[in-house]
């Protein structure tokens, strides 16, 4: 819980203080960064990422996860921030997604459409892949602070260039669970000797 | 109707099973929704708090919202206001469905040809509006409650700019007859502060101070302080309550003296004089006082009043002996024409007991931060509208139409005006005859300070961006200034209302004093004062009454609904009212004799007469009243708002319940403050009755020792009980726990305990926590703000008037109310109502009943789904995906603390945009599903969370339930009973008091409940 008053005449923090003078910077000094075409491996990243072949729901957006955590490695935490101290998964914000794509990839159809988001200030609408009924109360930051990988429950996220549910059952007293049921966190609580109570999940 | 054969009908429902399947298999898509930009300090999932003050009623609460993801959705106290410390009333945590309710107006709206409100945009409401002012020049005016100081100023500001005719302040229970009498007796035009925590007699003359008075949360915590039983073992303070009527404040008290309504300030001159024969006050005083309270002997004040006068003598001398003393004048339902004698002679009492300059604060006059609202003024004003002297009026923070008697004439003056605007954000019968309504922010989405006494400033702050097109008041009054250009707008202030409350705090650090919530002083004091000589001219008689009825009306303000502004807000509908248990109507309290008098029976609709007007409602005998009183509370009877009506929502409908109001005078007192107690009823039956919508239908416990009492007598010999930690936890896994025993200090001693047990043990031994509560009687006021904290916690659905006739309510804690330990009597079949109350009992045990969380809990081995099940820390869980619905763990619930969804509440309860005001932490339940307290376990996972985070152990108070964070007298101590340090464990330690609620059923609870302690009528 954090204790802070709401003041609308806040004075910008020392990181967003320093942020436009390095975008300013980065401007100055790498101007053929900033112009440079997009390569041909993110051209087909976000051809992929509408590939109606593939499996999972077509995004308003063809962002690619394989090339984003894949390709340029960049850490899940890095845009899903507050996934460490929240129960909630931190969905980035379209001032997020523009941090980087004001520089980069303008002449990428995503990047264009994002762009629309920001110049209008309307939220993306993502459609949710991975989703527990509102009975579950699913704690991010508990996984997390155990060491889990992302990838334990949300599968090879950084090959997908369109995310979906990668299909996986486990055996559980005898019984099937498929991913995201149950018996499949029961599975793994019960390896990791970690609660099983019912009201850790459930209230 | 077509015919089916047998054929046909099975393909039929193959198809519709298919068709079932196919939609069960498709999830609906899902969206996840993530901010433009995020502001700094949101993460989703983690609550922030914001702290701001209470708007509900003029006591000025201190606020901490909490938001998740930028929308509040649960008001608590401010633990540095010295108002509340943290506490917060059921009024006050109700009024967060202000801003999430659906009647809600969503910007302006003007007044068509054909009569009907439509939506306006701002900037032709504003040039209309302006267009007004201009031409209305004197003949502008504004009426309206108090907005708060910054507010106030700049309204005053405004009506000299633009050369108004004027500013009425209008509260309909502004306490100006204690103001009046506190420049009558002192000389010192300011109203007097009462701070009851250090006093050891407190005399109530017909205040209901612990739930209607001028500071009700902040009173009931002085009081429970003073009469702290666990420090205090001779039972500390005593209170006297005086008043005709058996208020929940009546219940309280240690002795309970029924005077007529209205010579409360006879029996205090009475008891002045004791007190002055006893060689108190100062020689000044009491020359004074000349020959003043010659007239008042014992006798004569025992006729007066009703009373006997052995009784007021007792009183007297226990006045007189006591150390601190200090008396309480009449609260707004006793305010007679007299009212502010009455209230002077309180003073004057309160000047010879010593207890001016104690307990009782007299702050500078100049130090009043509150404009002084002035009934006399509000009818002057009725009588401009009238003669057509009024060409715009404009109402903020108050609903006249409804809270002025028609006798007033306010109606027909209203139809006058020719140009009515209304700033309510809330329709009400107001803005249903406005010609423009310009919607203001709710409380939770405007900037503002109240000052609610000299020395405290605390800020209104929004705690998130407005719901709807709403804008402050004070800017549109500015706005209309500006746009009048000229010496107006020169007159006018620059910036916005935000700009103008950040510089009333220009004198401190406006950060620091934003988060802290405001600033927070000592009233300043005026020095020893004497009395005035004008004092010995003081005519006290008794009230001036109308009417030749054979009763006298007493409408006194609803505990929950105060003067009708809370009845559009859902919770304090459902909840009941603390003495009658009523939820949702209104009813006619009459004493039994007069019950059977007319010949009403309970629930039979009867007629209240008086020269003024006629109400209709069912009847309620009480023995706890007066034979020759009859009381109606106010607050219901409104026509317009989905809760507050039946069918009216922004137009008027059919109301609900009566308004009381509409059979009174439009009488002020000597001091032009506003007269309640003013008329004589007379009553007759109508032929017809009502099911009355009790949520408790008895109260006789039949000795089953639900909510026990133990004479002041039994705690002597015991010692104190000690709250303060003894450093270090104790060993979390043993310790010695003494069992405990329920036998031989109740009412009635003959249940003798199966099994003693220890309720820390009732959980995995290698767990850190049993979790538990002490819930003490002594303290419990009823008030039920754990009630509607628990509602507003937990997502408990609201059910509505039809379905509480059903029983069907769904309040997770309850306060029972039971009269004395009772009588086992067997009555066959179901009595429709049974009150054991009466005139002078004050053995009223009020017991807030939660789930126990038993060890060996009933509900749980009758569930044929494991469903409800014993967890590792000894909670008893209810998992409500597993519940299929059998209810058997109801049935078998002693305590009867389960709740069963009847119906999908959610969709039919929680209209838009009510669901915004949901907490994200708890899962709605579904139709069909059983639901019960939880300890607020969603609360227990946040801290254990935090706790964890940072790798320790979480600390006593770290975790509290809903119900215990808001108790305005700490009532309810929740903590792990594996700690013996803890505030549950030490404060549940009190053998003469402690025990369990039908503890010989073995249900082995983890509620350890603490004796209310009877002390027993005055002594000096």
């Amino acid at each position: 819980m954090s204790w802070r008053p709401l003041d609308l005449a806040r004075p910008a923090s020392a990181a967003f203080r320093v942020a436009p003078l390095l975008v300013a910077l980065a401007m100055v000094a790498l101007p053929q960064w900033a112009l440079a075409q997009s390569s041909e491996a993110a051209k087909e990243a976000q051809r992929l990422a509408w590939d109606p072949d593939l499996p999972g729901p077509d995004q308003p957006i063809p962002f690619s996860h394989a090339l984003h955590a894949g390709t340029y490695k960049i850490e899940c935490l890095y845009c899903h921030s507050g996934t460490d101290r929240s129960r909630v998964a931190g969905v980035p914000s379209v001032q997020n997604c523009m941090g980087c794509h004001s520089q980069f990839g303008q002449d990428l159809e995503g990047v264009q459409i994002l762009k629309k988001y920001w110049d209008e200030q309307k939220p993306i609408e993502w459609i949710q892949i991975h989703r527990l009924p509102e009975h579950v109360k699913f704690r991010h930051n508990r996984h997390v602070a155990a060491g889990l990988d992302c990838q334990t429950c949300h599968g090879p996220v950084q090959e997908m260039h369109k995310v979906h549910l990668v299909p996986e059952r486990v055996w559980v007293n005898g019984m099937p669970a498929q991913k995201l049921e149950m018996g499949w966190c029961i599975h793994c609580h019960e390896a990791k000797k970690a609660s099983i109570d019912c009201l850790t999940c459930h209230y | 109707m077509p015919q089916f054969d047998r054929r046909e009908f099975l393909k039929l429902v193959g198809v519709g099973a298919g068709a079932g399947v196919a939609t069960a298999c498709s999830d609906p898509v899902e969206y996840l929704i993530p901010y433009v930009v995020q502001p700094e300090v949101v993460t989703p999932g983690i609550p922030n708090f914001y702290a701001s003050t209470c708007r509900e009623c003029s006591a000025g609460c201190g606020l901490h919202v909490k938001t998740r993801e930028g929308r509040p959705i649960k008001l608590e106290g401010n633990p540095e206001s010295p108002i509340n410390r943290g506490a917060l009333c059921g009024r006050g945590q109700a009024g967060i469905g202000r801003t999430y309710h659906p009647d809600r107006f969503q910007g302006p709206m003007r007044r068509n040809e054909k009569g009907d409100l439509e939506p306006a945009e701002w900037s032709a409401a504003l040039a209309d509006l302006t267009a007004k002012v201009k031409s209305g020049g004197a003949g502008v005016f504004v009426l309206g409650g108090d907005p708060g100081a910054t507010a106030s100023v700049q309204i005053d500001a405004w009506v000299k700019a633009v050369g108004a005719g004027g500013r009425v302040v209008y509260d309909p229970f502004a306490p100006e007859a204690l103001r009046a009498a506190s420049r009558l007796v002192f000389d010192v035009d300011a109203t007097p502060i009462f701070d009851l925590s250090s006093a050891d007699l407190v005399v109530s003359f017909a205040n209901d101070l612990l739930e209607t008075g001028i500071s009700p949360t902040e009173h009931s915590r002085q009081l429970a302080e003073a009469r702290d039983v666990r420090t205090r073992r001779d039972g500390g303070a005593r209170f006297v309550y005086v008043g005709p009527r058996g208020s929940m404040t009546a219940e309280n008290a240690d002795e309970w003296l029924a005077a007529k309504p209205g010579t409360e300030g006879i029996l205090a001159l009475a008891l002045a004089r004791i007190v002055v024969e006893r060689g108190r006050g100062s020689a000044s005083d009491r020359s004074a006082l000349g020959s003043l309270l010659d007239g008042f002997d014992v006798d004569a004040a025992a006729s007066a009043t009703g009373l006997e006068a052995d009784s007021i003598r007792r009183l007297g001398e226990a006045l007189a002996a006591a150390k601190s003393p200090v008396a309480l004048a009449p609260g707004v339902a006793f305010t007679s024409r007299r009212a502010a004698a009455t209230a002077a002679s309180v003073l004057i009492l309160n000047q010879l007991c010593g207890a001016v300059g104690s307990a009782v604060k007299l702050p500078p006059a100049a130090s009043e931060p509150k404009p002084a609202a002035s009934h006399r003024e509000v009818l002057a004003l009725i009588d401009s509208m009238k003669s057509g002297k009024v060409q715009v009026l404009l109402v903020h923070d108050a609903d006249p139409l409804y809270s002025l008697s028609p006798s007033t004439g306010f109606a027909e003056a209203l139809a006058k005006v020719p140009f009515v605007v209304s700033f309510a954000s809330l329709p009400d019968e107001t803005t249903a005859r406005a010609h423009l309504v310009l919607p203001d922010h709710t409380p939770m989405e405007s900037w503002g300070d109240v000052s609610p006494r000299p020395g405290i400033r605390s800020i209104v702050q929004p705690t998130f961006r407005p719901l709807y097109q709403t804008r402050a008041m004070v800017d549109v009054l500015l706005d209309v200034g500006r746009a009048m250009g000229g010496t107006v707008a020169a007159a006018l202030p620059e910036g916005t209302f935000q700009a103008l409350v950040q510089a009333a705090f220009a004198d401190t650090d406006w950060r620091k004093t934003l988060a802290m919530g405001g600033v927070f002083g000592e009233p300043p004091s005026v020095g020893p004062v004497s009395l005035s000589p004008d004092v010995a001219k003081l005519e006290i008689e008794p009230p001036l009454l109308e009417g030749e009825g054979e009763w006298t009306l007493v409408a006194y303000p609803s505990p929950l609904l105060h003067d009708g502004r809370g009845a559009n807000l859902p919770w304090l509908q459902e909840v009941p009212d603390p003495v009658t248990k009523i939820a949702w109507q209104s009813w006619v309290e009459v004493s039994k004799a007069t019950a059977e008098k007319i010949g009403a029976e309970v629930g039979d609709v009867i007629a209240v007469e008086t020269p003024f007007g006629r109400i209709e409602a069912p009847c309620l005998p009480r023995g706890a009243l007066r034979d020759d009183v009859v009381a109606v509370a106010i607050g219901q009877g409104h026509t317009v708002g989905r809760f507050a009506s039946r069918g009216g929502k922004q137009t008027p409908g059919e109301p609900r319940g009566v308004n009381v109001i509409a059979v009174l005078p439009s009488a002020t007192d000597e001091a032009n403050g506003r007269a309640w107690l003013s008329t004589k009823a007379k009553l007759s039956t109508t032929g017809r009755s009502e099911r009355i919508a009790f949520l408790q239908t008895h109260d006789n416990q039949r000795q089953r020792q639900l909510a026990e009492a133990v004479p002041v007598s039994a705690l002597a010999a015991a010692p104190a009980v000690s709250a303060a930690p003894s450093g270090g936890h104790g060993d979390p896994h043993g310790g010695a726990h003494g069992d405990s025993h329920g036998a031989g200090h109740s009412d009635a001693g003959h249940h003798e305990m199966l099994l003693p047990f220890d309720a820390a043990k009732d959980a995995l031994p290698s767990s850190f926590h049993r979790w538990g509560m002490a819930i003490d009687l002594d303290r419990c006021t009823g008030c039920s703000a754990c009630v509607v904290a628990c509602y507003i916690e937990n997502n408990i659905p609201i059910v509505g008037e039809d379905q509480v006739l059903r029983g069907r309510v769904m309040s997770w804690i309850r306060i029972e109310r039971f009269v004395g330990p009772g009588v086992v009597d067997f009555v066959p079949g179901r009595p429709a109502h049974v009150d054991n109350g009466k005139l002078g009992d004050t053995d009223i045990r009020h017991l807030p009943m939660v789930c126990q969380q038993c060890g060996s809990a009933p509900c749980e081995p009758v569930c044929p789904v494991i469903a409800t099940y014993h967890n590792d820390e000894g909670l008893n869980g209810m998992i409500y995906n597993r519940c299929i619905g059998t209810r058997y763990c109801a049935n078998n619930c002693p305590y009867k603390v389960r709740r069963f969804n009847f119906y999908d509440y959610d969709h039919e309860n929680w209209p838009e945009p009510m669901h915004l005001g949901l907490n994200p932490d708890v899962t709605v339940r579904g139709q069909g599903v059983m639901e019960k307290c939880t300890f607020c376990v969603q609360r227990i996972a946040l801290g254990q969370q935090t706790a964890k985070d940072q790798k320790r152990a979480i600390a006593d108070g770290e975790v509290t339930t809903a119900c215990a964070q808001s108790c305005p007298t700490d009532a309810i101590v929740f903590g792990n009973l594996r700690d013996e340090t803890s505030r549950a464990v030490q404060l549940g330690n009190d053998p003469p008091r402690e025990y369990h609620a039908l503890h010989m059923l073995n249900t082995r609870p983890s509620v350890t409940y603490l004796a209310k302690v009877t002390r027993g009528p005055v002594e000096a």
